[in-house]
């Protein structure tokens, strides 16, 4: 046998023993967990604004800090940042490329971060007069399917390029490089201590890294399709993701494993996107068949959906306060429901 | 998805050598911990306790608008 194939054999073997301790722990399940917990109520969130000023499909959004900005991007080749209490346009940042696939705002929301196919993140600074381009961060051999903002000066990217990156705003390079995904990078989440965080990607696998030596310290399996959305319970110790495969699944991080999977009784859908209700109680998933959907997450079941959209439901946020869910769509517009 | 050459499979099989290390819980406490936390929540989730909407931003109550 080749090194090759010797190497191969030897990531079998690895893979088996990791799922044998897995099956070691895997002592109860989340629906005898939950059995004492009463069902969550059926809820019908309204729709309380339509934002509209985008001219094409919306790829993405996210909230500022401060539970009112909010921040959407568009093939339209533009950036809305929305006054979401007053429903009204607070700046409009033109892009060099319109085919953006992320945005997120600073924790001051003085930055906005966009990234797409132009495999760049493009880091603009809206606290001036006029939006004023401050980096373009290249390295990337592929799209940039999601930033997040560490700090003023800090951001994580995840890309078409299989890799994850970290970077420094001050100097517009890349301080760290996270590779072990053999699929498209499409989502990150970072933890709240900012120690660690959590990347989907279409190898169908969630990986957990350290930020500080760039090591994947867990890969999750489960899903059959490629992850488009990930996000973590706010006890920080479990994670959520959607797929391409139709299913939402939890993922417990000290058990090492998947605990719960949501999926309709017909699953014809995608998962696009998801948020997670304050407590994480609640989970809303935004699908490609124009729906949200909203499940119970202890007790697995849907309890509402929300319907508005006339196209593909294709990122939803929920702001820090837990106040309301906004959802964008390919229809070019936003809703905000509570 | 290619196939993972010589270097890309020797820095696979160390990566699955660490992950192997990982501390795993048993999940009767893990799970149990985190139903709790949860429910805990509720009672300040927006989407689970009316009477945190009362005062929703984003529907009017009747207030004067500045023109």
């Amino acid at each position: 046998m080749g090194e090759l194939d010797v190497l191969k054999k030897e990531a079998e073997t690895l893979k088996t023993q990791i799922e044998t301790a897995r099956k070691a722990v895997n002592d109860t399940t989340m629906e005898a967990a939950s059995s004492g917990v009463a069902p969550a109520p059926r809820i019908q969130p309204k729709a309380r604004r339509t934002l509209k000023g985008h001219t094409a499909k919306i790829y993405a959004l996210y909230w500022a800090l401060d539970n009112k900005l909010m921040v959407s991007g568009s093939q339209d080749g533009k950036l809305l940042v929305w006054d979401t209490h007053a429903g009204i346009l607070a700046n409009c940042v033109p892009l060099k490329s319109a085919w953006v696939m992320t945005v997120s705002f600073s924790p001051s929301a003085g930055l906005v971060a966009s990234g797409g196919l132009d495999n760049m993140c493009t880091i603009v600074n809206i606290s001036g007069e006029k939006p004023k381009t401050m980096r373009e961060l290249d390295g990337h051999d592929g799209y940039v399917a999601c930033s997040r903002f560490l700090s003023e000066t800090s951001i994580l990217t995840a890309s078409g390029d299989q890799t994850c990156g970290l970077w420094d705003l001050e100097t517009g390079k890349q301080k760290q490089s996270f590779l072990n995904h053999v699929g498209d990078c499409m989502c990150v989440a970072l933890a709240e201590d900012q120690n660690t965080f959590i990347s989907g990607a279409c190898d169908s696998q969630a990986k957990l890294w350290d930020i500080r030596d760039g090591q994947c310290k867990q890969s999750f399996i489960g899903h059959t399709g490629d992850i488009n959305a990930i996000s973590y319970m706010p006890n920080g110790q479990a994670f959520i993701t959607g797929s391409d495969d139709c299913t939402l699944r939890m993922f417990d991080m000290r058990a090492d494993q998947e605990v719960m999977c949501y999926q309709n009784a017909q699953p014809t859908a995608g998962v696009t996107s998801l948020s997670l209700s304050l407590s994480g109680r609640l989970l809303f998933a935004g699908y490609d068949d124009f729906n949200c959907n909203i499940w119970d997450s202890l007790k697995g079941e849907k309890i509402g959906v929300l319907s508005g959209h006339d196209n593909r439901v294709s990122c939803t946020g929920i702001p820090s306060d837990g106040m309301c869910v906004s959802t964008g769509s390919w229809d070019s517009f936003l809703k905000i429901w509570n | 998805m290619e196939e993972l050459d010589l270097p890309q499979m020797q820095r696979e099989v160390e990566s699955l050598k660490l992950q192997l290390q990982t501390n795993r819980e048993k999940s009767s406490v893990t799970v149990a911990d985190l139903v709790k936390w949860i429910e805990e929540g509720v009672a300040n989730d927006p989407f689970l306790n009316a009477d945190l909407l009362r005062t929703n931003p984003w529907v009017e109550g009747g207030k004067c608008v500045l023109l």
